[in-house]
Order: C-alpha cells, then structure tokens, then sequence
C-alpha cells in the first residue's frame, strides 16, 4: 500500500472504461452509417469519445492510441466547427471504424498483457489526407460558427402577446467605453433589459457569454441589437441608458424587411432570439420532427425569460438534425462484478429463509394472541422481498442490443468488401435473454449473419442476371416465444440449392440409400449443411466456405439448449431460425412432492396434469405399468421407485400423473402431490456428487428446502 | 500471509466414535449446526444429501458412514463442518465438535502403518498428533472427500491416492 499509486487499477479502469466508449461509438456510427451525414449529436459524441481516449491514453502513455484519436478528434472538431459540405459519409465511417478497431486491438494487448505495440502511423496518414480533402471543400466557411438549435416548447414564451402588425423595429447600436471590463457581460445586461420589450431580437456579435473573443469585436463595431418590439424608442432610451460603461446608444427605428434581413450578409454570427416561437412555429422553421422539440424542450430545463435561440439558417440545421425521431431517453448502466451479483441472490435467498423462518416461528402460535397487525407487516415483508427476487432475476437478463449492433459491424464490413449493397434490419433487438446465453449465441449468430451475406446474398452481377430488383436485405430478429427467444437470420437472396445439397451429400455418402432420395424433405436435406466439413460453397472467401461453419454453429447452439431450423426457398432466400432458452438459471418450473423429496419440472415440458383411477391402469407382463387415459396410452414412470425414495405415493388415486412430452413421446410421471408452480434459480448438483440420470440440477425452493431438478430426456433412458 | 500465520499449526478436532479427529483449520469454512438434508437418489450411502448453505448448495456426507462406521443418530450436537478442500466445498456431519487445538509440529507423529495391507485401514489419517496425553487422528481432507470423485475432475490430484481400493 506505501507506493499509493495503484497503476494496475488505473489500467483496468482505463480498459474498462475505453472499451465502453468504443462500443457506444460503433453503436452511433453503425446507426447513422446509412444516412447522408452525422447529425450533430453523433459528431458531438464521437468528438467527445476521441478527447476522452486521447486524455487517458494520454496519462497512461499508449502513444500511438494517443495520437490516432487525436488526428480523428481533429477530423471531427473540423466536422464540428465549420460543417464542410460533401463530406464522404461512408469514408468518414470506415476511417472512424479503422481507428476504433485499430485502439481496440491495442486495448485488447493490453488488457492481455501484451505491448501495445501497434503501429497507426498509416491510419493517421489516411486521416491525415481526408482531413485535408475535407478541410479544402471548406475553407469557405472555415470561419463560420455552429448554429445553436436550442428549442423551447410553448410554456416557456414570455413576451407580450404580440400584435405583429403593430410591432416597430428597432436597430440599436452600443458602443461602449473603453477600458470596460467584460464588455461582454455588460451587453448581455442590455440584452437582457431589452427583453422586457422585445417580442424578438437579434443581436451580433452572437456568442456575448461564452466567446471571450468577441469583446474585440464589440470594442470595434459597438454592439448591435434588432428588436421588434411594441414600444417606442423613448422606452427603450429609459432601459439602456448610456453611462459609464455605454459611451453611446444609436436607437434606429426600422422596417421589418430590414429586421428580417438582419445584420446581413456581411456578417452571419448571429443570433435570432425567438422568444414567442410555439412549438409549432419553431418546427416549421427548423423542420424538424415534433418528439425532438418535445425531447429537448424535456432536456433543457430553462426557466422562463431564458433566452430561446432559433437557428439562423433552418437549411443547416435540417440537414444536421435529419428527420428522424431521436432515441428515446437512452439507459444508463453500470457494470457489476458478477460475483457481487451472486452474492446479492445468494443473500436474498437467504433473507427469503429467515423471513419464513419470523413468519412460520412457533412462538406465533401460541394460542390468543393477537396478530392482526403482525400480519398486515409480515405480507408487506413478504411482497417486498418477492419484488426483491423478482429484481435480481431480470438483473441477469441484458438484452441482445449490443449483440446485435456487433452483427450491423459485420454485415457492413462484409458487404463493402464483397461489394454487395446489403440493408440490414434489425428487429426486437432489445429482447432479453439472460447473460451466459448471450455469450454463447454471440459466435454462432456470427456465423449466419456472414453466411447470409457472402453466401446467401447475390453479387451485383448475379442479382442483375437473375433479373432481381430489390434491394438485398439481411434481417435479423429476436422475438419471445413459447419461452423461448427466436433469433432468426433472414436473407433475401438465392436461398440454399436444395439439388446441389443432394449432390453433395450423396458424394459424401450422407444418404441412407433404403430411402428414395425425394423422399427428404427439404427440411432433412437443409440440416445437412450443419454437418462437420459440408460447404457447397465453391470457393472459400475470406469469410466463409470452409465449411466449418454451421456445425459449430449447431454445437455452440445445443450447448445452451438450443436448436437451429433452417427454411429456404431457391432464389427467394433463406431463414435461419436458432431457438434458444430464455435463461439458463432462470426456468419455470412446475414443484411436486415425492415422499419428502421435492421436485421441480420445466413447465414447459409439462403437457397436463391428470387425476387416475386404478381401472385405466394398465400392467403388461414385464412389469411395465400404462395408463389409458382419453384412449391414449402413455407409459408410466413412477418417480418414488425410479429414485428409490421413501414414504411416497403407491395409490393412484391419491397421487397425480404429470404428462410431459420428452423427445415427442409423452410419458407419464407418478407423483405424490403437486405444489405449486414457481420461477426457480437453477444451480448445478455440486460435481461432488455424482451425475445422477435424470436430475439436471437443483433449487432453493421459497421455504429454504432444495428441490431436484427432473430432466426428461435423462428419465427416460 | 499474516493469517495464515496465526492459523499455522491450529486444528478443528471433533469426536466421532470414540476417536478424536483433527482437521487443519485452513480447510474449515465454517461449523454450523445441523440442518435439513435433502437427499439426492442413486449417490454413496456416506453422501447424505443437500443442504442449503445460505443459498449456496452443498453436499454433506457423514464422517462415520465414510469410515465405515455404523450411522448414529443425528440430534442436536451433531455439527457440520464445512470444510474447502481445492474449491470444492463439503459440509462434513460429524457427532460432536470438540475444540480447536494448536498442535506444534513436533508432536505430530506420521501415521505408523502395519506393513503394506495396513494402508487402507488408515487411508483417511496421514498422522497423528499428540496434545497432552490425548491422541488426535489427523485427517487429510483431501482423501476423506475423494475415492475418485476429485481425481475424476482433476487428472493431476495427487498420486497418493493410490492403494486404495
């Protein structure tokens, strides 16, 4: 602890922290990639990202990641600054992917514990010449400032209801004393008298608060004022009045033509300062979209009497703002050490023990007591801690945004590279599916998105002599169903050859020669392709074809559960449907006695629950037992004997059948009683003990007592 | 490494039988009172079962069963040692917690063995420590929990395994 200077925590804080923001800045620039620009928050926050790196990079001495988002910092403070005009969008978006790919490579070093030996000095070259492309296309309007797009919604209007008819206009000009001290704030004092009157004003040099530099300039041409206003200029004379910082005040009435042109071409660092625009107005000005005015005018607390500033020139800012509807208020998170994580579950598993434990404590039960207000406690407890539970639950859960973003990336590379224009649309992206999931569908869902675009997707010249018009598209979706999560890959292009599948399976010798090759349906023949080493691709790309990868793909999703189908039609395209588990510690579950041991079975794999009698059992000679029940016959499993427990159920009539579908066979399993249903943290059988056939795992039942998971498919073997 | 330190030498003794047995402190997670068990179907009669161990699940086995003893009765001076041995946690049943003793190193004594058929007998004690004129059986935790269960897991445990039956 003497040393003080713990640079390993600083380090993890740096990676930690830069890998955050480089995924949030993919994220922005994938979105807007399609689009002709970056509208001014995307810029704003990639210039922001590059300036965060930059510092921390900086103090932690990774040069080359210091010095690449510098020069990417600088392309985007120009961008930012003078709005150069035809900027190559789609360059500017792989130069910004370059260097977040090149700083996260380097991260990665780092974190692995490697130099960050990279060397970006041909990335920077690259910046470096579309720095200097961008800035020539500008250096006209190198000068101008930013226009401000601050929106107001109605309630902040504050000037007299104007009688725009009766309005006069006004041309004022301050010239103030030399040797004033921040000449800036004492026009800004003016302003803000003047405000009183105004119905609306403009005044130059703009930026009066924050921009030191325009004292100069109100030095040099005095300060300059356009108000409309109902009053006369004598009530103007009373407000600003010249004193020992105003040397002069010029009041100049004039028409509205003039107020309108403002302070004319010769200088556009101005400000209209709109102060009874409704929202409405301000919309058709800025033609922008309702939700975003709302959005900001929600962000922006401003008080009444706060300045409303209106763009000056409502072309820019529509092309800035883009007419689409901004995002809504995004999520903040915070990333959690998985461990504490588990520690917050385990102790509220324990907090749910020791309140059945108050609850159900025999001191209660001694006879008279009165418990009426105990009780009305205790059920307050009793949701609390369930809303407890509940929280941590979908803490495990994320949803597949960032999974899915990371497919966008390869879809945009992949086709750029194989010169495919490929849209890509994502569906319910923000369905939620617990962690450990995530991770494992991340490899496979990689898989098909690439397949789908090199192989599944046409080549320019293929869709040309097909005759194919629309536009190639790749979908990607995820959708609840049935407790599963549907994660589906849909392509618009050539689809799977059903013809050369056969071909190629029967050179391989895959087919199963007693059965008449048309006698496959498309679906047999399809799965096919998941087999180690089956690729009708041709030739192998950079990308895929080597035919590794749908049997990964396959294995990768049967290790969490999962199951892939694949549909297809020739020249139509084709669908790849992965059906995954919601969760793999999270299941619902259906709790059943057997003599004193719990049970707990995947509701569903529960088919119904059925009340026998004695006469619909049936026995055969080898000591099989059935059950007839709706005149289907179903083998029965009895779980006491299975397991050899004690104290159970013999009589049918007094237990319950569990109808469960395993595999597509139903099989009835005998149990004593049902208890309930009930969400249940599924925990491994510790390895200690040995696998048991049939028992998948166990929980912590609400009481504190540990059921056994049954696993259908283990019964029945 | 202070801790362990203070830990060195120091070990948790409990009756089982009529024996005294002693296990290195740095094993023991904690001693906590009997609880429900849960059994678990087709396992090793000493496996008793599950317990919930504030939310985390542990097999226990009980000590005389693992000897080889007949079972005894569970009442509430039975005790479960939960002990960690290569980070797989074990509750241990045992009848009678004693005390924690400190042991110096020259008073422990390796288990002496009566020729090579004598190895089975005492696969569990690998030596013997003597505080006063009581004898404690030093347990190596490590065997007590492992006929082949951890050796299964990890294919670099310890040979020492071997001779066993």
């Amino acid at each position: 602890m003497a040393d003080g200077f713990n640079t390993e925590d600083m380090l993890d804080m740096y990676l930690f922290e830069n890998q955050q923001l480089l995924e949030k800045l993919q994220e922005t620039v994938l979105e807007q990639k399609d689009e002709e620009c970056f509208d001014e928050d995307a810029i704003n926050e990639i210039f922001r990202t590059m300036h965060t790196i930059k510092g921390s990079s900086g103090v932690m001495m990774f040069d080359e990641i210091t010095s690449v988002s510098h020069k990417l910092e600088d392309i985007f403070y120009v961008l930012r600054e003078s709005h150069p005009e035809n900027v190559p969008h789609l360059q500017l978006v792989e130069h910004v992917l370059e260097v977040a790919d090149f700083i996260t490579n380097e991260l990665e070093k780092i974190e692995n514990g490697e130099t960050a030996d990279g060397n970006a000095s041909e990335i920077i070259a690259r910046l470096d010449v579309f720095l200097k492309n961008i800035k020539g296309e500008s250096g006209a309007l190198e000068k101008k400032e930013e226009p401000k797009k601050e929106n107001s919604a109605q309630k902040f209007y504050i000037a007299p209801a104007a009688n725009v008819a009766s309005s006069k206009y006004f041309r004022i000009t301050l010239t103030f004393s030399e040797g004033v001290n921040l000449v800036n704030v004492h026009a800004y004092k003016a302003v803000y008298a003047l405000k009183e009157l105004a119905e609306d004003m403009i005044y130059s040099p703009e930026d009066i608060i924050s921009d030191e530099s325009c004292v100069d300039e109100i030095f040099e041409n005095g300060f300059r004022i356009l108000l409309q206003t109902q009053a006369t200029e004598e009530d103007i004379r009373k407000i600003i009045k010249a004193g020992y910082d105003i040397e002069a005040v010029d009041v100049l009435e004039c028409s509205a033509e003039d107020y309108r042109i403002g302070f004319g071409d010769a200088d556009d660092q101005t400000i209209q300062i709109d102060l009874e625009s409704s929202v409405e107005e301000i919309e058709a000005k800025a033609e922008r979209t309702q939700e975003q005015i709302m959005q900001e005018a929600k962000n922006k607390t401003l008080a009444p009497g706060d300045f409303v500033i209106q763009a000056k020139e409502p072309g820019k800012a529509k092309k800035l703002a883009k007419d689409k509807p901004k995002k809504g208020e995004k999520t903040t998170f915070i990333n959690v050490d998985v461990a504490k994580m588990d520690q917050l579950m385990d102790l509220i598993g324990e907090l749910v023990i020791s309140q059945s434990v108050v609850l159900q404590n025999p001191d209660l039960k001694v006879p008279g007591l009165s418990l009426d207000n105990f009780n009305k406690s205790a059920a307050q407890m009793v949701k609390i801690s369930t809303d407890l539970q509940n929280v941590i639950m979908s803490m495990r859960m994320v949803p597949l945004t960032n999974t899915f973003q990371k497919m966008n990336r390869i879809v945009f590379d992949v086709s750029r590279k194989l010169g495919k224009d490929i849209e890509f649309v994502m569906v319910g992206d923000t369905t939620e599916v617990d962690k450990n999931i995530v991770e494992h569908i991340s490899d496979p869902l990689m898989h098909l998105v690439r397949n789908a675009v090199d192989h599944g997707i046409e080549t320019p010249e293929e869709k040309a002599a097909s005759g194919k018009t629309e536009r190639s598209k790749v979908t990607l979706s995820a959708k609840n169903e049935s407790g599963k999560v549907w994660i589906t890959v849909e392509d618009n292009g050539k689809g799977l050859d059903r013809n050369k599948i056969m071909n190629k399976a029967r050179n391989q010798g895959l087919l199963d020669y007693s059965k008449p090759e048309s006698a496959y349906t498309d679906k047999e023949v399809f799965q096919f392709i998941t087999l180690p080493g089956f690729s009708t691709k041709e030739k192998v790309t950079e990308y895929s074809g080597r035919g590794v990868g749908m049997d990964v793909v396959l294995s990768n999703i049967a290790s969490v559960g999962g199951s892939l189908e694949i549909e297809s039609e020739k020249g139509k395209g084709s669908r790849m449907i992965m059906k995954i588990p919601l969760t793999l510690a999270i299941i619902d579950g259906i709790v059943m006695k057997v003599g004193n041991t719990s049970f707990v079975i995947e509701t569903g794999a529960v088919k119904e629950f059925v009340s026998v009698t004695k006469d619909m059992m049936i026995h055969d000679p080898d000591q099989r037992e059935f059950v007839m029940i709706r005149g289907e016959c179903y083998p029965v499993l009895r779980v006491g004997d299975r397991y050899h427990l004690e104290g159970y159920q013999t009589e049918v009539e007094n237990g319950m059948m569990v109808i469960t579908e395993v595999d597509g066979q139903h099989i009835c399993l005998f149990v004593d009683t049902l208890v309930g249903k009930q969400e249940i943290v599924v925990k491994p059988i510790p390895t200690y003990v040995k696998k048991v056939k049939g028992l998948s795992g166990c929980t912590q039942l609400g009481d504190g007592s540990i059921a056994l998971i049954l696993d259908g498919p283990g019964l029945v073997d | 490494m202070d801790e362990r330190d203070t830990q060195k030498g120091k070990y948790v003794t409990f009756k089982s039988g009529e024996e005294y047995f002693g296990l290195k402190i740095q094993y023991v997670n904690e001693i906590i009172v009997f609880q429900e068990i849960t059994k678990i179907p087709e396992s090793e009669s000493y496996i008793k079962g599950l317990i919930n161990l504030r939310g985390k699940i542990i097999p226990v086995i009980d000590v005389r069963l693992r000897f080889k003893q007949e079972p005894f009765e569970y009442t509430d001076r039975t005790c479960i040692i939960v002990v960690n041995v290569k980070n797989i946690v074990v509750g241990l049943i045992v009848e009678q917690i004693a005390e924690v003793v400190e042991i110096q190193e020259e008073n422990i004594i390796p288990s002496p063995s009566v020729g090579k058929a004598d190895k089975s007998q005492n696969k569990y004690v690998y030596a013997i420590g003597k505080v006063g004129d009581q004898v404690k059986l030093l347990l190596d935790p490590d065997r007590l929990l492992n006929d082949e269960e951890i050796t299964a897991l990890d294919p670099n445990a310890d040979a020492e395994n071997e001779g066993e039956e």
